[in-house]
């Protein structure tokens, strides 16, 4: 019983989505009804994994059963924590777009739910093909939330790029793991790792390319450079909730897979993919620059910004190295996850707030509907700046304090360079960030106002507040202002750390 | 709570912004309690002027930790330097209340607010990476406020202001990171406090060059230095009046600053090795911008140009390596901003009352409002150096400085002086004195209400007080700057 309780969170959130499908066979349920069930099987599941959050643990439960397949320890609870708190903003700040797009049935909540589920699988599993079982079942739900959309004729274009693409993608996932299982005879990341601890010059080279190819999964799910020319069209057809869904939490989720593999288990090859890596950076966050400067539709923008952000992320990512049997520089690996919740914060925010507003109309979101935005409702506009500002990393916001750390992180690995050229982005950023406030906030209200007329007392508006507090306090930490202790910014980097060390408990 | 005293000079202003933003919409209500509030400051910053003490270094000082794992404290304190700017800080801001009285909005004073929470909190911030918080924090509500109260082409400036700005920072917050790494590498542990980053050793001379630029990039921008002042010449044409007096009077002050504050302590034989050039392009400054002061017709677009001038002659004194000069440089910072600031908010006045702001639409004020042109008068002689104010007082000090420094740029110094009082007084005779035929639009000019007298009275006061007793103000930053060329950079105080 006692190995049963970590089962719980992601036995719930199947239950949830589960239940969710039979509901969604009655046609007198609402979608507040939906909603209303999904947050309650989502607390439940956040509830069983913020029991063991702070404690330092690593089990692997019903051995027989699950044959070491899936591992569960503080850094998969940190994930999971992560991946259900995004769902769960992800809903309340969408329940006024749900609300007023006829194509939201019950369905849709049940294959969140089913996403999510897949996702919080990703950060437990220690074998390969089970990853690609639960990458497969979170990205066929993307698949058809990205569809979902029937009144935008985007829409087909963005899902069958996105799973065209993301089906070829997974052929390389799958001939990545043939070849590694060729050379090792294994698919346990565990084994995997006990091999390449072992062994090394002409017994290594299947599993070099076997990795490289499972590499190319990775970037290209998390939309890095050569990867990434799918990101505009998949979110700009997709529902906005969804375009925030995916840029934000899918992407945790990614990282949690992958940062797993290659802490626990690939570490001593790691720096082979340095310079590629590097490469990388470079194209990613130049490429990601022009495009997010080219934009004029907002959606389009922050999703072309996205693309910076992967830069940055991969930037703390190669920060990490390895050296006579250990790993050199770990603390990136906070970084990575500090950033990885700045960015799922400011992202959603930016995201839901920017569906929240065209909820009610069928614009498409230019900088030109944001005009007067300020005067209209000076909330939520004040709530987009402060995200806005995250985004561009300006002090009194948590972006600040992530972009710290990452460059902090970059700088101590010596990759100073590469740092410059990711500040040079950075003040790119600014003017296309800045360029959203200075719409808002400098231009009179058009005559014809496209978002007028909506009660603000509302679910999403608490949602999109609470998520702004939290940036706010994430890069203020109420030490600095009130000297309250508790609520510290060291807190969640406490908290990251002792998630990572939870991996090396053997 | 005396130690902590600081910290609520800084934050009040910011907490009580908030307060009032939720509360209350009445722009008087607002006005007034933000007014309160910058008086109430300023009775503490005397308070901390009276305790201070000269000869010793840092006082007032709170350190807690804010984010431990990197070492990030919230440290706070000051010396006889930024106690000199806090003065000036806590003078400027409420007097200019006084003289932006009537017609603004509610965002206006909320903003003013917020400024004066983001300067205050640059200056006392001990920690490099806390002084950056509230360097970038400082700049928003200027943003704001230009956007949505400036005038002409408000919005590309906007933009303009801020990109350019934020690179020159940006540049910096990777000078410090690289500073922190270092100092983690040979220390052990994190820490971004000013005096412990001085003690560094490890990093190469050709980095250091690289850091020491990358510094400068940002405190360039905000002074500005030649080439580095493209942005204020559209920036104090188009921005509102209070937005133009924060930029000009205070902000740029801090770059000046920041300066002697963290370049100086921790770059210091490269600040001794390059301050050559510095002076020489602080010179160029001083007479690039004077002759473009002299050919322009916008007059606000003359005080910005006026303003970057003398602001070179700082950055040149600053940078002349012994005691006159940084003295000079330090008194000068204070008189121009009290100068400028005062002329900035009367053109501003002029401005408004009477829509013109090209010189050649201007002149006749003289016979409609007395006062007002008295009070010019004075501050436009305060600004040229003319002696009994204190702006003869810094000026003479530099060109001393200078002139011990290199004799050559002494003597180019003394003359280029000649310059900003060319453009001044021909200014000042053409906008100001000249006849006008009667009926013409600008002798709608009122004169100066009984408020804003109330207001200008301290600063003419101080301009001369400052010009006929130097030595009550020098005394309180002297010892600073002496610790600084003894201590630190090891030239010892030339006397």
């Amino acid at each position: 019983m006692s190995e049963f309780i970590y089962l719980i969170p992601a036995i719930t959130v199947l239950v949830g989505a589960l239940t969710l499908m039979f509901m969604s066979m009655y046609e007198k349920y609402t979608v507040k009804n939906f909603i209303t069930v999904a947050c309650i099987f989502l607390f439940i599941a956040l509830g069983f994994s913020s029991l063991t959050f702070t404690d330092s643990y690593s089990v692997q439960p019903y051995n027989d059963l699950l044959n070491n397949v899936l591992i569960f320890d503080t850094f998969s609870n940190f994930f999971n924590i992560l991946l259900i708190l995004g769902t769960i903003l992800t809903l309340l700040i969408g329940e006024h777009y749900f609300q007023h797009r006829s194509y939201f049935k019950g369905e849709f909540f049940s294959i969140l739910l089913f996403a999510l589920f897949g996702m919080m699988l990703l950060a437990h599993v220690n074998e390969l093909v089970t990853a690609y079982i639960a990458l497969e079942i979170a990205s066929f739900a993307v698949y058809i939330m990205v569809g979902v959309n029937t009144e935008d004729s985007k829409r087909v274009e963005a899902i069958f790029k996105y799973l065209v693409l993301g089906a070829f993608i997974g052929a390389f996932y799958l001939l990545g793991v043939v070849l590694i299982y060729g050379a090792t005879a294994t698919t346990n990341l565990s084994e995997v790792g006990a091999y390449i601890a072992t062994h090394s010059g002409d017994d290594m080279i299947l599993v070099y390319i076997g990795l490289t190819l499972i590499l190319f999964t990775f970037l290209f799910k998390i939309a890095a450079f050569p990867f990434q020319s799918w990101v505009l069209d998949v979110y700009r057809g997709a529902p906005m909730v969804i375009t925030a869904y995916m840029a934000s939490t899918f992407k945790i989720a990614i990282f949690s897979f992958f940062m797993r593999a290659i802490l626990q288990n690939l570490a001593p090859i790691i720096d082979f993919w340095d310079t590629i890596i590097s490469v990388i950076i470079v194209l990613t966050l130049v490429f990601g620059t022009w495009l997010a400067v080219s934009q004029t539709i907002i959606k389009r923008m922050l999703a072309a910004s996205s693309i910076v952000h992967t830069g940055y992320l991969l930037l703390a990512f190669i920060a990490l190295s390895y050296k006579d049997g250990e790993i050199l520089n770990i603390d990136s690996a906070y970084a990575t996850m500090f950033y990885l919740i700045a960015y799922l914060l400011s992202a959603l925010g930016a995201f839901g707030l920017a569906s929240h507003i065209i909820s009610e109309t069928n614009v498409r979101v230019t900088y030109n509907d944001f005009k007067g935005l300020a005067h209209e409702r000076p909330f939520l506009a004040a709530m987009m700046t402060i995200f806005l500002l995250s985004l561009a990393g300006i002090p009194s916001t948590i972006g600040f304090i992530g972009k710290f750390y990452v460059f902090t992180e970059a700088i101590n690995a010596g990759y100073t360079a590469l740092t410059l050229l990711a500040v040079i982005a950075t003040i790119v950023s600014v003017y296309y960030y800045f360029k959203l406030i200075a719409v808002m906030y400098f231009y009179p209200a058009p005559l014809t106002c496209s978002i007028e007329g909506f009660n603000d007392k509302r679910v999403s508006t608490y949602a999109i507040a609470f998520v702004a507090i939290l940036t706010i306090l994430g890069g203020v930490g109420s030490a600095i202002v009130f000297f309250i202790p508790i609520l510290n910014i060291d807190s969640i980097i406490t908290l990251s750390q002792t998630a990572v060390q939870s991996l090396f408990i053997k | 709570m005396s130690s902590d005293i600081l910290s609520f000079i800084i934050f009040l202003p910011a907490l009580v912004a908030f307060a009032l933003m939720i509360t209350t919409k009445d722009v008087n209500t607002i006005r007034n309690i933000a007014f309160l509030t910058t008086t109430v400051i300023l009775a503490l910053v005397l308070k901390i002027y009276i305790e201070f003490i000269p000869s010793e270094g840092m006082q007032f000082v709170t350190n807690v930790p804010w984010i431990e794992t990197y070492g990030i404290n919230y440290y706070v304190g000051l010396d006889g330097f930024s106690l000199t700017i806090l003065m000036m800080i806590a003078i400027l801001i409420p007097t200019s209340y006084l003289l932006l009285w009537e017609g603004r909005t509610k965002g206006y004073w909320l903003n003013m607010l917020l400024v004066q929470t983001g300067v205050t909190g640059t200056l006392l911030s001990l920690d490099i990476v806390l002084f950056y918080f509230f360097w970038e924090v400082m700049l928003l509500p200027v943003f704001l406020m230009i956007g949505s109260y400036g005038f002409g082409k408000k919005i590309f400036t906007t933009i303009k202001v801020t990109v350019y700005t934020m690179a020159g920072s940006l540049l910096m917050f990777i000078a410090i990171l690289y500073l922190g790494v270092a100092y983690h590498n040979e220390f052990g542990v994190w820490s971004f406090a000013y005096n412990e980053l001085m003690k560094i050793t490890t990093i190469e001379y050709s980095t250091r060059v690289w850091l020491f630029l990358a510094f400068l990039s940002a405190f360039a921008i905000k002074i500005p230095i030649f080439p580095l002042h493209t942005w204020i010449m559209d920036t104090y044409k188009n921005a509102p009046t209070g937005a133009v007096f924060l930029l000009s009077s205070i902000m740029a002050k801090l770059g000046v600053y920041a300066i002697v504050r963290f370049m100086i302590p921790i770059f210091p034989e490269i600040y001794i090795e390059f301050s050559i050039y510095f002076v020489a392009i602080g010179l160029f400054g001083l007479v690039y911008f004077g002759i473009a002061a002299l050919m322009q017709d916008d007059i606000k677009r003359m005080f910005a140009y006026s303003s970057a001038s003398h602001l070179s002659f700082i950055a040149a004194g600053i940078f002349s390596l012994n005691e006159y000069g940084i003295n000079g440089a330090l008194y000068l910072t204070i008189a121009h901003a009290i100068a400028t600031g005062a002329l900035f908010l009367l053109v501003g006045l002029i401005h408004e009352e009477t829509g013109f702001k090209t010189i050649k639409d201007l002149g006749g004020i003289a016979k409609q409002a007395p006062i007002l042109t008295f009070i010019f008068a004075i501050m436009l002689f305060a600004n040229v150096g003319l002696p009994g104010t204190n702006g003869f007082v810094s000026e003479l000090l530099i060109i001393f400085g200078i002139y011990e420094f290199n004799h050559t740029l002494g003597y180019i110094s003394a003359i280029t002086v000649v310059v900003g009082a060319s453009y001044m007084l021909w200014m000042f005779q053409r906008a100001i004195l000249q006849d006008r035929p009667e009926g013409s639009p600008v002798l709608k000019m009122r004169d100066l209400k009984i408020k804003e007298i109330i207001g200008l009275t301290p600063w003419v006061f101080l301009v001369f007080l400052m010009g006929f007793y130097p030595d009550i103000f020098i005394d309180k930053f002297e010892p600073t700057v002496t610790h600084y060329l003894n201590d630190i950079l090891h030239i010892g105080a030339a006397k």
